[in-house]
């Protein structure tokens, strides 16, 4: 086993893979950028080493930084987490180079399965379901193209080989518009990715993400962990994900899960993955794309196979050990649902938010897990994404999930950036959402916030404590009635130190402000 | 003695009055009746109990510049003293400035600034762009108007509420 791990990694993923490494008794060295300084995968590491400014592409993007932190470190192995460097061949290349395991899988399988041509090739020859579509078609021959088009039918999808973020796809209704189509999704196609190869696929609607966690070992072994679903989403953005899904039975399970043990078995994959697939209403799957890494919402899988700890495993099989138990049962036990809480307001159309968390009370309790970077004093960096945490619960099926979910949305209090909280509630409360009847276009075609505050029995409750903080700041509300112990502590609160942070700079010693506002 | 507070909540106005008197405190929203409450915030400031008619609720109060930021159950209240024109609603950017002034409503990196002194302006015409977040989120103008100045420049950092343009507004 390794001695001491990498983890090219910020926010709570480090901290994920840092907790599984201290509970085997590996060391880690945590990287960072200067905006994480005072984050908690540095605080908590056993070594740590300073990238650069904060910008991803000056920091945690820097093949060579990163390598050098590990030979600096003597770290004997780099986990890359999720997004950054995760899956880059290049980097898994660079890491091999420098004789160090790259915990994850090796180059040549994410270069093949990067393309999306050579992955849907890949699987059409494995025997794996693809979305029925066209590979080899091109601008040069618009024939071919159309004859093509006729066989999959209308409506479907032009999208680029490259493609990735929904850049380069196109969705054409009738026949007249696939060259115009076309044509617009290979010119993006080249300017974004350099690469202007297109190819048709049927447009699959309504339909559901549906995907499987596999993990492959160095002996030629997948073990499948099920499925999730995922299918709620905006712009592309996984905002709830559960595991298993409403809409697989064991019979469908068995044939998915068997699917992506032949798609990792068929692109030489290694170490821990998700084989995507979209799913119609009639229960067909087809393959969409293998994400080669962890996923932000692994856990899910964890809490209903067991409690399995997948990033053990992705050690442990790094390492050469074998998957503990390919044929294990495939069903799940009870229903695991996670929430990812985000700092952006769902009134405001989900605009960022960040600052200074100045309090923060977690939930707890039977089946919560919180997985999150938060503590209080922490200022929340503008360079990342917005995760600020992952709300994981466990129940016995999906109503007592769902119900779990709610309570532990309350018990959850940030202040400082504003969450996405609200909206999870309302989405839990949502008819449809509750029914499992959920497709990925479902969210932005059918659910809107509720906007007037006037109609939310929270309001009474936040003007009443407003009433009462306004008068204790204008000193109106007397000691001794409201009995507020904490009462002049309060009226100091915004320049009490929660709100600063002493740092020592480079032989400069002073108070820095928070970035939040005052 | 009674204190009453007024606050904006989403462009909609409230009164609370808090009645404090030897018996306790009494509250009263809008043209309510005063109901006697219990509250205390024992140990963390901010951090409210609540007890009405027996059922005890809580929230956490803290201050958001003149406004004050309140979590109940989840959702963020932000209650904004009346007259200062409250948090803006929908546009994701410069709708709750005064005439003349377009600030930031959040805090991230200036990527763009796509007008210069002399401009006109349109209504919810894109001024800025700034990126916090990895999102890029455009800065509106609220009115038409005239560019006066240009204060934010592209490539620098950006706090909430600064400003980025000063202009003119146009005459009805």
């Amino acid at each position: 086993m390794f001695k001491r791990v990498l983890i090219a990694n910020r926010g709570e993923i480090a901290l994920r893979v840092q907790r599984t490494c201290r509970e085997m008794g590996i060391e880690t060295v945590a990287v960072y950028s200067d905006a994480d300084r005072n984050a908690l995968h540095v605080r908590n590491a056993d070594h740590a080493v300073r990238l650069g400014p904060g910008p991803s592409n000056e920091s945690y993007l820097v093949i060579e930084k990163i390598i050098e932190a590990a030979k600096q470190t003597g770290a004997d192995a780099i986990h890359p987490g999720y997004g950054f460097l995760s899956e880059n061949a290049e980097f898994a290349d660079a890491v091999a180079n420098a004789s160090i395991t790259f915990i994850g899988p090796p180059a040549e399988a994410m270069r093949a399965l990067g393309g999306k041509i050579s992955a849907r090739k890949i699987m059409e020859e494995a025997g794996v379901p693809t979305v029925p579509g066209a590979n080899d078609i091109s601008l040069d021959d618009f024939e071919t193209a159309k004859r093509e088009a006729d066989r999959i039918g209308f409506p479907l999808l032009v999208k680029a080989s490259a493609g990735g973020g929904g850049r380069g796809i196109r969705l054409v209704q009738t026949a007249e518009d696939l060259e115009g189509a076309m044509r617009a999704s290979a010119s993006e196609a080249a300017s974004s990715f350099k690469d202007a190869t297109i190819f048709l696929e049927k447009y699959v609607s309504p339909a559901r993400h549906i995907e499987v966690q596999i993990v492959a070992d160095q002996h030629g072994n997948v073990q499948a962990f099920g499925e999730r679903e995922c299918s709620v989403q905006r712009r592309n953005q996984k905002l709830v994900e559960e595991a298993p899904s409403v809409a697989v039975t064991p019979e469908i399970r068995k044939r998915i899960c068997d699917a992506a043990i032949a798609a990792a078995k068929s692109s030489g994959y290694r170490n821990a993955g998700t084989v995507e697939f979209l799913m119609d209403n009639d229960g067909n799957f087809y393959f969409l794309e293998v994400n080669a890494r962890l996923q932000v919402e692994h856990p899910v899988s964890e809490l209903v196979y067991g409690g399995v700890d997948l990033v053990a495993l992705q050690l442990k099989v790094a390492a050469g050990e074998p998957v503990p138990d390919p044929d294990g049962p495939l069903n799940p036990v009870g229903w695991a649902m996670e929430c990812r809480i985000n700092g952006e307001d769902p009134f405001n159309n989900f605009v960022p938010s960040l600052g200074l968390v100045d309090f923060l009370q977690l939930p707890a309790g039977p089946g919560v897990r919180f997985d999150t970077m938060l503590f209080e004093g922490l200022d929340i960096p503008i360079f990342y994404d917005s995760l600020l945490g992952k709300l994981i619960v466990w129940g016995e099926d999906r109503p007592q999930a769902i119900e779990r979910m709610k309570r532990a949305l309350k018990d959850l209090i940030v202040s400082g950036p504003i969450t996405n909280q609200a909206f999870h509630l309302e989405l839990f409360d949502n008819e449809d959402f509750r029914n499992g009847d959920i497709y990925t276009s479902w969210l932005e075609s059918n659910f809107t916030m509720p906007q007037l505050p006037e109609e939310d029995p929270r309001l009474d409750t936040a003007l009443i404590a407003g009433g009462l903080a306004a008068g204790i700041i204008a000193g109106a509300t007397a000691e001794g009635t409201a009995r507020p112990i904490g009462l002049s502590r309060w009226v100091a609160a915004s320049r009490s130190i929660a709100r600063r942070g002493i740092r020592v700079d480079g032989g400069r010693t002073g108070w820095r402000r928070g970035s939040a506002s005052q | 003695m009674a204190s009453r507070f007024r606050f904006s909540v989403e462009g909609t106005n409230h009164a609370v009055s808090v009645e404090d008197s030897p018996e306790g405190v009494s509250v009263k929203i809008d043209e309510g009746d005063y109901f006697p409450i219990d509250a205390t915030t024992s140990g963390v400031p901010g951090l409210f109990s609540i007890i009405r008619d027996g059922v005890p609720t809580q929230a956490y109060v803290t201050r958001d510049g003149r406004a004050l930021r309140v979590i109940v159950d989840g959702r963020v209240f932000v209650l904004a003293p009346v007259g200062a024109g409250g948090r803006g609603r929908g546009a994701s950017g410069g709708m709750a400035d005064p005439p003349g002034i377009i600030t930031t409503p959040l805090a991230g990196v200036v990527v763009d600034v796509k007008v210069s002194e002399g401009d006109t302006l349109e209504p919810r015409q894109v001024v800025a762009v700034v990126e916090a977040m990895k999102m890029q989120n455009e800065v509106q103008a609220p009115m038409a108007g005239t560019v006066k100045r240009v204060a934010a420049q592209a490539g620098s950092r950006i706090e909430k509420g600064d400003l980025v343009i000063e202009y003119t507004p146009a005459e009805e």
